[in-house]
């Protein structure tokens, strides 16, 4: 069908307004962490006197350099186990029957509704015995564990969506298992498990509870963590050019990650079966 | 829990009562044991790591125990609770907290759905419009907090500036406003991914279907596609109000609760780890649990009849 | 995209390895000479890091101080050393604590007492408020490191002779607004610990105190309602910020380097910064007291700084002790003041004419430390800081009666931690 010139307007003018909507405040950011520190507190949206400075000042040591790799590093992992557990569950539960599912599924829904604050301190003290604190375990192990729960319902409810059947069609037509699972299943499953991967690796990326409490050094601290210890001018100033400047630095692991993922979900799409 | 369709593949087992173990198949058994072997490492993994804190948590909650009081720990039973649900703290910060947790999980759903039909149909730029809408979940929360902090606090930030420099954050309903326009900003796009990702799974023959038949847009939408997307509409609703209810971070660095804004997880963080009232800060935290448990329940209860059997 | 099974074993032999990796990596320590951790502020200047490496360098070899940072906010730096206190955690050594915690942290039995020599040593020269700070119980649990403490800042050009009290001062800025010049007094209002200190000093120069001596009930009274009165006053005065209940310190500073207020009550770092800003308004910046409650008495105001304690699981408490008395030495103090900004607890050193280039105001520092209050040592200082900041912040809300009232029926519950805090 020939897209008219109406809607082209219509749609480009919805897109423009979803990304100011979307990238105004983080503009402000940007702007912040390019203001010169003597004009950072003027009202104005755009900084008066641009400067690098603030940039060169959370790469003047390598705490922050340190505490970026720690956080894509634990986050990647992180992400990674979570899927791959989540994946399997959430196979078992979508396809198999088997008695203890709503088990498992009131667990997780039951370990994703606990108030992380109480679970901090008893968290502490047994990575502590373990001598896991202020490792990257340290963190690993418990962003898998509160992020199972949401991979588990994300997963299962997109795998209850897939066909199953057209599997042992393509078996039918002459194709191996294997062959079966990676052309016919395995793009219908991929844009569920990247939607969950996306969601997983940003609720590490953004963990600030866990990452403060358990780690204490730069072996282990991730970002959001080592804003907590960036310091002003004095005491009583907020540090808020070198906070935008870290912002900055970190969101573009993020739109990398994202931007490869988004197109994953599409081609997923569109290289499935998906007929009738 | 209602996540139990029917198996698409092996043929399910007889069950009946008394003469349960002679009628299960070997096929049953064999599903049966692949069912608890693929979720056996999650749930060890789960269960490692929260049996003991929140076993610890629950314990905590019945004693007395103030850190700085060390000598006066006893146990206490539900003394905690009735002290947490006689306190006029714990009541407004729930009244909080569910304001907060309605008003913004409603506008995210709406929003969230705008978005994913933008972001699924949008006819070109798709790639821009996608990385765009979702960035902002991806910046570290507590840095879009103080950027908004920033920006509301007057004489400095540009909010502020446009709008009369009456320090809104420290008026209770402007404040509220702010936090929920934050949430809000910051959260859309997880229910904005999750719906567009459950659009991608509606067949676009139905649509064309439908269209055929002589359906308007709105109505293929509220008749084809919202049908077809219950489930994953279920689980964004579902996390996103739980993890509503539990708003901190965005509070903490706006007003850290101050002028009656907080909600119950800066109670129980205050009482926790200020007051160092461990006693007190794991019996708000159960209670808190308790709300949330109630409120999964409600949403279970009533998408549960809608949930399996969609899509066939 | 290869079969589960695969990624399973390819994801879990990875984790397991690199899990045994980092545990067998982390914890072992060379042998040889003690390490003494230090747990501080993040410090900037380097003023702390030289210190320790001072330290070290004179210790003959015998220990190594490693300077460690803490979260940038107060509260950050407790909880992080409440948790590992609490789970006796034996690599914390020497900690640098906020004046008020000395009280809760001694009580919960987390720090170790000074007693003899080095009780002794660390009271000698050392000023009276900071080392109150540092006591609890009749017991000394730190010894000051740094302190600091509020001036009035002003502008000579619209004041000719400061204010020696509130009273005096508010009337000044009234005139002040009446003739349309910058008229508008500079304090901190937001709903946080400085109103608290403000609070504090206020009932200090009325002659009054928060809480009775033995720190188990409420004092209040009179000298509070005085108190709440001036707060009260400012905060319906033309003299008042429109900010006022938004601000804390660093806000105060630029209102006063944007040229729209005439008076400032504020710590020593808006010197330095009004130099650097503003030079043409730092022509005609002054300082003076604090002005006073009573007509004809000194003002009393409300201290804050840094103690340095020894943590009791510490391994290496006799090798703690005496690196402490060095980090807080009469030279290490002296390098803090200068590259730091921070007024020293030594009363010697105030006498120090090299410190005249950056401190002009030392002697100015010296006569408030010298009267200074504390705030109110109890081991439920949090909860007591809480019900006070609540109850007068935004400062347009107190009455005094009605508020004195307030204060002194919740500290009875905060002084014995019951019930919740908000």
């Amino acid at each position: 069908m020939a897209t008219t010139a109406r809607q082209k307007v219509g749609w480009g003018t919805a897109n423009t307004v979803a990304i100011f909507l979307a990238l105004v405040p983080l503009l402000w950011i940007v702007s912040l962490s390019f203001k010169d520190p003597a004009t950072i507190t003027d009202a104005t949206f755009w900084p008066k006197k641009w400067t690098w400075e603030n940039y060169r000042g959370i790469f003047k040591t390598s705490e922050f350099t340190r505490a970026l790799i720690n956080s894509i590093g634990i986050a990647l992992i992180s992400t990674l186990i979570a899927v791959v557990l989540a994946s399997m569950a959430a196979y078992a539960v979508a396809r198999l029957s088997f008695p203890g599912k709503g088990l498992l599924i009131g667990m997780s829904l039951l370990i994703a509704m606990f108030p992380a604050i109480s679970l901090v301190t008893p968290l502490f003290n047994i990575e502590r015995t373990l001598h896991l604190f202020d490792t990257w375990p340290a963190l690993i192990i418990p962003y898998v564990a509160f992020g199972l729960p949401l991979g588990i319902y994300t997963l299962s409810a997109f795998f209850r969506e897939i066909p199953w059947e057209l599997e042992k069609a393509a078996k039918m037509d002459g194709a191996t298992p294997f062959q079966a699972f990676t052309r016919v299943i395995a793009p219908l499953a991929a844009p569920g498990m990247f939607t969950t991967a996306i969601l997983v690796f940003i609720f590490c990326w953004n963990d600030f509870l866990f990452a403060i409490s358990l780690t204490s050094t730069t072996n282990s601290r991730t970002v959001p963590a080592a804003i907590a210890f960036f310091t002003g001018s004095s005491q009583f100033t907020a540090p808020t050019g070198s906070i935008a400047a870290a912002a900055v630095v970190i969101t573009i692991p993020i739109i990398v990650f994202v931007l490869f993922f988004q197109r994953r979900i599409v081609a997923g799409l569109t290289s499935g079966a998906v007929k009738g | 829990m209602t996540i139990d369709t029917e198996p698409a593949v092996t043929s399910p087992a007889p069950v009946k009562r008394g003469r349960r173990r002679k009628q299960i198949s070997e096929g049953a058994k064999a599903e049966r044991r692949l069912g608890w072997l693929l979720c056996a490492p999650a749930v060890i993994v789960m269960i490692a790591v929260t049996a003991y804190p929140i076993g610890y948590a629950i314990y905590l909650s019945l004693e007395r125990y103030d850190l700085r009081f060390p000598s006066q720990a006893k146990f206490i039973g539900l003394s905690n609770y009735g002290a947490v649900l006689s306190s006029p703290y714990w009541w407004h910060a729930l009244w909080v907290t569910l304001i907060i947790t309605a008003i913004s999980v409603s506008i995210e759903l709406v929003l969230g759905m705008l978005l994913a039909l933008l972001m699924h149909r949008t006819l070109f730029g798709r790639g821009t419009v996608r990385t765009a809408i979702l960035v902002p979940y991806g910046i570290v929360t507590v840095v879009a907090a103080f950027s908004w902090q920033y920006a509301w606090t007057p004489s400095t930030g540009y909010l502020s500036a446009m709008f009369g420099n009456g320090a809104p954050l420290t008026h209770t309903v402007q404040a509220i406003a702010i936090v929920i326009l934050a949430e809000v900003w910051k959260t859309t796009p997880f229910m904005a991914l999750l719906l567009m990702a459950g659009l991608a799974l509606v067949p676009e023959d139905l649509q064309k279907a439908a269209k055929v038949d002589g359906a308007t847009a709105w109505q293929r939408f509220v008749r084809v596609t919202l049908p077809l997307m219950k489930p994953a509409i279920l689980v964004a609703l579902l996390f996103r109000t739980l993890d509503a209810f539990r708003i901190f971070d965005n509070i903490f660095v706006l007003t850290a609760g101050n002028n009656n804004t907080g909600s119950v997880s800066i109670l129980g963080y205050d009482n926790l780890f200020t007051a160092l009232n461990l006693g007190i800060g794991s019996a708000i935290s159960i209670l808190i649990f308790i709300c949330v448990a109630i409120i999964a329940f409600l949403f279970i209860k009533g998408f549960g009849a809608a949930a399996p059997g969609a899509g066939k | 995209m290869k079969t589960f099974a695969r990624r399973v074993a390819a994801a879990s032999a990875t984790t397991i390895l690199l899990m045994a990796v980092l545990t067998a990596c982390g914890g072992g320590s060379s042998g040889g000479r003690v390490t003494l951790n230090f747990y501080n502020f993040p410090d900037n200047s380097g003023a702390i890091q030289q210190a320790a490496d001072t330290c070290t360098a004179q210790s003959g070899g015998r220990y190594k101080i490693k300077y460690n940072k803490l979260p940038s906010g107060a509260d950050g730096q407790r909880q992080q050393m409440v948790r590992r206190l609490a789970a006796r955690d034996k690599s914390m050594d020497i900690l640098g604590l906020d004046v008020t915690w000395e009280a809760e942290f001694a009580e919960a039995g987390w720090i170790r007492e000074w007693t003899g020599d080095n009780k002794t040593k660390a009271e000698d020269g050392t000023l009276k408020a900071p080392l109150q700070t540092a006591t609890w119980k009749g017991k000394l649990y730190a010894v000051p490191y740094n302190s600091n403490t509020q001036l009035l800042w002003y502008r000579s050009d619209l004041v000719p002779t400061p204010p020696k009290t509130w009273d005096e001062m508010i009337n000044m800025a009234i005139q002040l607004a009446k003739e349309g010049k910058p008229h508008l007094i500079e304090i901190q209002g937001a709903q946080y610990e400085g109103v608290v200190v403000w609070f504090n000093s206020l009932i200090a120069s009325a002659g009054g105190s928060v809480l009775a001596p033995d720190a188990t009930k409420a004092s209040m009274g009179q000298p509070a309602i005085d108190a709440l009165t001036i707060m009260q006053k400012l905060a319906h005065s033309p003299a008042a910020d429109p900010s006022l209940s938004v601000q804390m310190e660093d806000a105060n500073r630029l209102a006063m380097e944007s040229g729209t207020a005439a008076f400032e009550l504020n710590y020593p770092f808006v010197y330095p910064s009004m130099k650097a800003d503003k030079p043409d308004l730092f022509k005609n910046f002054k300082w003076a007291q604090y002005p006073s409650v009573k007509e004809g008495e000194p003002s009393h105001v409300t201290i804050g700084g840094i103690d340095l304690a020894i943590s009791k699981y510490s391994k290496h408490p006799d090798l703690a002790f005496e690196a402490a008395l060095c980090l807080r030495n009469r030279d290490n103090q002296k390098v803090a003041a200068t590259k730091g900004g921070l007024p020293p607890t030594l009363a010697n050193l105030y006498d120090d004419e090299s410190l005249q280039a950056d401190y002009p105001f030392r002697k100015d520092i010296l006569t408030a430390l010298e009267n200074a209050s504390v705030r109110p040592q109890t081991p439920a200082y949090q909860n007591v800081s809480i019900v006070i900041s609540h109850a007068v912040s935004p400062p347009t809300s107190i009455k005094p009666d009605k508020t004195e009232h307030k204060i002194t029926s919740q500290l009875k519950d905060a002084l014995v931690s019951k019930g919740l805090i908000p």
